[in-house]
């Protein structure tokens, strides 16, 4: 089924390296870009070489940024004093659009999974305690409701109580085994509302 | 509820073969190893979403083929009609499941909602086999009646993998606060299971005793006794189990490390079967483990049918040919009260002379991998 264009076959092979991209989809996605206007090409073409580039960890919340601190970290209108702490940048995104929460957050970078070979010290929590030691509040846990993400929280909890600082989780409204960053807003607003204390 | 046609494509030495059911019997008449088997393999996928024995989807794949299709229909007690579709690509090593054409996100969301019951020749290692063969049987009971078991058997599944990972990395770094973190998530879903098979079994038993007067003549009273990895009392919720789970974590630490891997916890179960007090493993005859078994397959399913609201389809593989013709006739007489169920054999001497073949008892001759012919009264 090779193509009779070396570049043509090579594009398709990298679009359906990419995650949920099957072949079929790759071919069509390059025939859609063989029908483009050049600038457009080239402006995609940056745009990829520049995440690449251009965005970088926040030193403070390690969430994709392409300035250090991000702007989240540096707003005056996010309540410093609560932080949330959640895996990945997507997680932030969809918080975000709750417009529910208005604190800081922390981005682990995963969840503890001995089986992925992902410990406590493969995650920001180190960089986590360091962030506390200015003041804080409260500190909501945000992790994904599967197995991985629980056991962090559980993790988590332990580790911070003895620091006297309020721990909260969001409440478990979300299915069991699902993803934050694919829920939707009511329910997140929900989750939100309702976190309990541990 | 009734499978009222199914379809296998590529699915063991199925090629194409296509069924339209009876709503009472099902019987697939055929000589050995032409694929009877497989049929009530194939109708397991529609029901739980994956096969009895075989333990990965790629088995039941034809040979040479990179995928398998499973379509049924199936109506259930309200009159509704579910259009049933697993589609298994072994190119990307993938199954997926649609109900009326929208698929499914969770495969636990299916089980239970097409309830099925089946007794094979394998099964006979529930009586006779090691513990693991009892935990299955009654856990697949158990997730069928209870979506919610069924999910927390998976990640109970996934919390053991976890810490037994962890176990066996322990020699060359083991933080503590982590491992705990893992314990604490083994003693919670660990009480939940036990809390739920402990209430299981106390509601299962007469069920199982009802059936077992129903099949032998003589008193014999059969008990299945529950025997976690903690010690319980009558009655006891899940925080007291979370309580002793964790006392038992902590006392059997140094073995678990020594071990490296998890010996406290559900996957340790055993359940007991007993006749008359004796232990059935020790004591009871081959034709004793038998009957026992049959008993436990048919008060699955009238369990099942009164828990999910819904009558299970009952398979019987091969079972006769195993029986005397005593037992035989009892199971077949049990079997005509059942609802739907499917039967494979190489003989159609079981039903008597002149069997009746018609709109409600149907037989369909299987010949290397498909229908020869299905017979019915028009
Ligand atoms: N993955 C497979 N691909 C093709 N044929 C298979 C596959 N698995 C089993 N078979 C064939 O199916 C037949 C056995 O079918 P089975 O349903 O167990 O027979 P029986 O009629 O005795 O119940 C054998 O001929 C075996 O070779
Ligand atoms: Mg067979
Ligand atoms: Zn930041």
């Amino acid at each position: 089924m090779a193509y009779t264009s070396d570049s043509i076959e090579k594009l398709v092979e990298e679009f359906a390296q990419l995650p949920s991209i099957g072949r079929k989809t790759a071919q069509r996605l390059t025939m859609h870009v063989l029908k483009m206007p050049k600038e457009e090409v080239t402006d995609f073409a940056k745009a990829l070489l520049d995440v690449k580039e251009k965005v970088k960890y926040c030193s403070v919340c390690f969430n994709f940024t392409d300035h250090d601190p991000c702007a989240l970290c540096e707003s005056q209108k996010r309540n410093k004093k609560i932080i949330c702490v959640v895996e990945e940048p997507n997680d932030v995104i969809a918080l975000e659009k709750t417009h529910e929460f208005k604190g800081l957050y922390h981005v682990l970078g995963g969840a503890l999974s001995p089986l992925d070979g992902i410990g406590p010290e493969d995650l920001k929590v180190k960089e986590l305690l360091a962030r506390l030691q200015e003041d804080v509040d409260e500190i909501i846990l945000a992790l994904n409701p599967n197995v991985e993400g629980e056991t962090t929280t559980v993790y988590l909890a332990k580790l911070l109580k003895p620091l006297n600082i309020k721990i909260t989780r969001i409440a478990r409204g979300l299915p069991i085994g699902s993803d934050l960053e694919f829920a939707d807003e009511a329910t997140l607003t929900r989750a939100l509302e309702g976190r309990v204390a541990l | 509820m009734i499978i009222t046609k199914a379809h296998l494509l590529n699915f063991r030495n199925h090629s194409a073969s296509a069924f339209e059911f009876a709503p009472a019997m099902n019987v697939f008449l055929g000589e050995n190893g032409q694929g009877k088997t497989n049929i009530l393999e194939a109708l397991s996928f529609l029901c739980i979403t994956k096969s009895f024995y075989a333990s990965a989807d790629s088995i039941v794949l034809q040979r040479d083929k990179n995928f398998f299709e499973v379509e049924g229909t199936i109506e259930v007690e309200t009159g509704r009609e579910s259009a049933v579709r697993v589609a298994y690509d072994e190119r990307i090593k993938q199954k997926k499941i649609f109900i009326n054409n929208g698929e499914v996100e969770k495969f636990s969301e299916v089980i239970g909602r097409f309830p099925v019951v089946i007794l094979s020749p394998e099964n006979n290692s529930i009586t006779f086999g090691a513990p693991a063969e009892r935990r299955k049987f009654i856990d697949l009971i158990i997730s069928q009646s209870n979506r919610l078991y069924a999910e927390e058997m998976i990640e109970y599944k996934r919390i053991l993998r976890q810490r037994n990972r962890i176990l066996s990395e322990s020699d060359t770094r083991l933080n503590e606060r982590e491992l705990e973190s893992w314990n604490d998530m083994l003693v919670t879903f660990g009480a939940r299971i036990i809390f739920k098979r402990t209430q299981f079994l106390r509601e299962f038993s007469p069920y199982l005793m009802q059936m077992y007067s129903q099949l032998v003549s003589e008193k014999e009273i059969p008990k299945l006794l529950y025997a976690p990895s903690v010690s319980l009392e009558e009655n006891i919720p899940p925080d007291e189990i979370e309580i002793l789970l964790r006392k038992k974590l902590e006392k059997r630490r140094a073995d678990e490390l020594r071990l490296r891997t998890t010996i406290v916890g559900p996957h340790r179960d055993e359940c007991i079967f007993s006749l008359n007090g004796m232990l059935l493993k020790n004591y009871a005859s081959q034709g004793q483990h038998k009957t026992f078994l049959i008993a436990l397959k048919a008060a699955e399913f009238f369990y099942l049918k009164e828990r999910c609201e819904e009558t299970p389809v009952f398979l019987l593989d091969d079972v006769f040919s195993e029986l005397d013709e005593e037992r035989s006739k009892k199971l077949l007489t049990l079997v005509e009260t059942l609802g739907q169920t499917f039967i494979t054999t190489t003989s159609e001497n079981i039903f008597g002379r002149s069997p009746q073949w018609n709109n409600e008892r149907k037989k369909f001759l299987i010949r290397s991998g498909s229908v020869i012919s299905s017979i019915k009264a028009a």
